[in-house]
């Protein structure tokens, strides 16, 4: 296996391919995108694992490594898989168990100077008024009816019940809402889990964000989404699906473990089960997973408006003379019926990113008329305490099936983190350094999320933008973080 | 016994041990909670009661501490302390038992355990008993 990295051939600086003759069983070659820097930092066991994708059943080529990729459940992260809709398969494993994990970004009419001096307020108003952490209980107790609407409705419940506006839902992905979601096909245990859960952050990686604009790279495009100077006070939210998106993955994952057996499917790694595409198991958890990513959407939202209300009692005006609208919604973990042109010819795919986001280019019907001239925001979230990013899609992503990177990728384990560093040492030298304000609920949340448990996203970022498959467009960096 | 192993970039991977099924399910399941929370400052309060069934060893462990962290959040319950008895009935493991502990509280918790994975998972039985090495999704 540690020879795989070896076996890598280079097409261009920051691009490359483990050919499928590289292993036996490999119907497809991949490809995997990042510089010289990112390339040395590669787990071998995550290019394994790209490899044991391109052995699935109906996969189209490439399988795909974004820049961001370490090794994950099944599929890594940074990855993406397509599979032909008639004769390939869906599969919870390579979806993953945080469904519709995702970011969104919160543009504001503040300057970094109005908000430095009330930074710790500001962060601990937040880190109040939307749940933070494990064991953090939500505010929201809903009933099993209004459950299955926000898994049917997604964002448009957050409409309906004054949590959100109508361009809210105009600027996310999907318009925030899955049609193909049907509640009845999760489980009673997911539902259960679910109630409680909605509008909390969860925690782990899992974050709200101050930042302020660094850089802009392309005024045009940063103008249409709402960016226009460097100091611009923006708020980026990290999370997803909670236990019940958890819930969900945990019982298809069994059902995919049987349909494996059933259909006679082989898979080079138990994690990868999965079921024909249209299969009655294959297309029960497509409609099961549509509702997770439902849930995801509404438990973003929601905590949007808390967001909103936060800036308000902070800065004592309305969230619209703050003019505190969506920048974009995207999401990381899901599995999406979509079109693609494969060798010429369009075909519909069941495209799974895990770690991945969704990059569509200029003119794309699925782009939000708002930003149809310029293309899709793709939201990228750096380390604590380092820079996040926005880009945008192109045309050239379509050789990966519209799809870049997610985040920065860690290069540490949780658990190494915590030995090597103390929560409350970061938290002043971040203060110190770099003036940021981080509200956790204790020192080790901070530990094993250390900026250097990570890549460096810069170089990600690099990566991304030199093969074309998205575009720099704007650098913002962190002043206050509140975490779980 | 258990203990937790250094390897993995993004996930937690821990060993358990018992002399019987019974005491490896106990053991596995305060390294699972030593993940989510605080486990030595919850304190055994109150419990709920779990019964899963299942064909195999590898099955039941994999079943049990599944069944743990989706109760833990119905229940909104962090546990600390477990007490399980293990039967064999008409070719199926059962295993029964209590999760002792207290309602969640955020300054008590640790981190998100998203699953429990098949990666490396495997249930063996040793000349001292039996063994377990989990992978959690974190």
């Amino acid at each position: 296996m540690s020879d795989i990295k070896s076996k890598l051939e280079q097409i261009s600086p920051v691009k490359w391919r483990i050919p499928k003759s590289f292993r036996k069983g490999m119907r497809v070659d991949t490809i995997v995108y990042g510089n010289k820097f990112i390339i040395d930092s590669v787990e071998p066991d995550a290019l394994m694992q790209l490899t044991n994708v391109a052995m699935l059943p109906g996969v189209i080529e490439p399988v795909i490594g974004a820049p961001d990729i370490h090794f994950g459940y099944g599929l890594p992260m940074g990855a993406v898989g397509a599979f032909d809709a008639e004769e390939g398969i869906i599969s919870s494993g390579c979806t993953g168990f945080d469904i519709n994990c995702g970011i969104r970004m919160i543009k504001t009419n503040l300057d970094r100077k109005d908000v430095e001096g009330k930074i710790k307020t500001l962060i601990d108003t937040l880190f109040k008024n939307v749940p933070c952490g494990v064991g953090a209980k939500g505010k929201l107790r809903l009933n099993y009816d209004q459950l299955d609407e926000v898994l049917k409705l997604g964002a448009k419940w957050a409409l309906e019940n004054g949590y959100a506006t109508k361009e809210d839902l105009e600027r996310m992905e999907e318009n925030g809402h899955m049609e193909g979601a049907d509640p009845s096909k999760v489980s009673d245990l997911a539902k259960k889990r679910g109630l409680p859960q909605l509008g909390t952050l969860g925690a782990g990686n899992h974050f709200l964000e101050v930042q302020a604009v660094d850089k802009i790279y392309d005024e045009k495009t940063a103008k249409a989404f709402g960016i226009d100077r460097p100091g611009q006070v923006i708020v980026m939210l990290h999370c997803g699906s909670r236990g019940f998106g958890h819930q969900v993955a945990s019982d298809y994952l069994k059902i995919h473990e049987q349909a494996v057996k059933k259909y006679g499917i082989k898979i080079p790694d138990n994690q990868l089960v999965c079921a024909p595409a249209n299969s009655k198991e294959g297309q029960d958890y497509f409609k099961a997973m549509q509702a997770a990513v439902n849930y995801a959407f509404t438990n973003r939202t929601v905590m949007t408006k808390w967001i909103r209300d936060s800036f308000e009692q902070v800065f004592k005006r309305d969230w619209e003379d703050m003019d505190m609208k969506l920048i974009y919604d995207i999401c990381h973990n899901i599995a999406k019926l979509e079109e693609h042109e494969v060798n010429g010819e369009k075909r519909k795919l069941y495209v799974h990113r895990k770690g991945a986001t969704r990059a569509l280019p200029p003119g794309h019907p699925l782009v939000p008329k708002v930003y149809k001239n310029v293309g899709q925001p793709i939201l990228i979230a750096g380390s604590m305490g380092t820079a996040s990013y926005i880009l945008v899609g192109t045309d050239k992503s379509k050789e990966s099936f519209y799809s870049t990177c997610h985040g920065a990728g860690r290069v540490m384990s949780r658990h190494k983190a915590i030995r090597e560093f103390k929560g409350e040492e970061i938290k002043k030298s971040l203060m110190k350094t770099k003036k940021i304000y981080v509200r956790a609920t204790h020192g080790r949340v901070i530990a094993e999320e250390a900026p250097q448990a990570y890549k460096d996203v810069d170089q990600v970022i690099e990566s991304v933008h030199e093969a074309g498959i998205s575009k720099k467009v704007a650098r913002v960096i962190p002043l206050g973080v509140a975490k779980g | 016994m258990y203990k937790f192993v250094d390897d993995l970039t993004s996930d937690v991977m821990f060993v358990a041990e018992g002399k019987n099924l019974a005491e490896l399910l106990e053991q596995a399941s305060m390294a699972l909670f030593e993940v989510v929370c605080q486990r030595d400052k919850v304190e055994p309060k109150e419990f709920i009661e779990i019964k899963v069934e299942a064909d195999s060893p590898r099955e039941l462990v994999h079943e049990w501490l599944s069944k743990l962290l989706t109760e833990s959040d119905i229940n909104e319950m962090f546990f600390s302390k477990f007490d399980v008895e293990v039967e064999k009935k008409d070719g199926k493991l059962i295993a029964r038992g209590k999760a002792w502990g207290e309602p969640y509280s955020p300054e008590k918790g640790e981190t998100v355990v998203k699953g429990v994975t098949y990666y490396n998972f495997s249930v063996e039985k040793t000349k001292d008993g039996w063994r377990a090495k989990v992978v959690c999704d974190i």
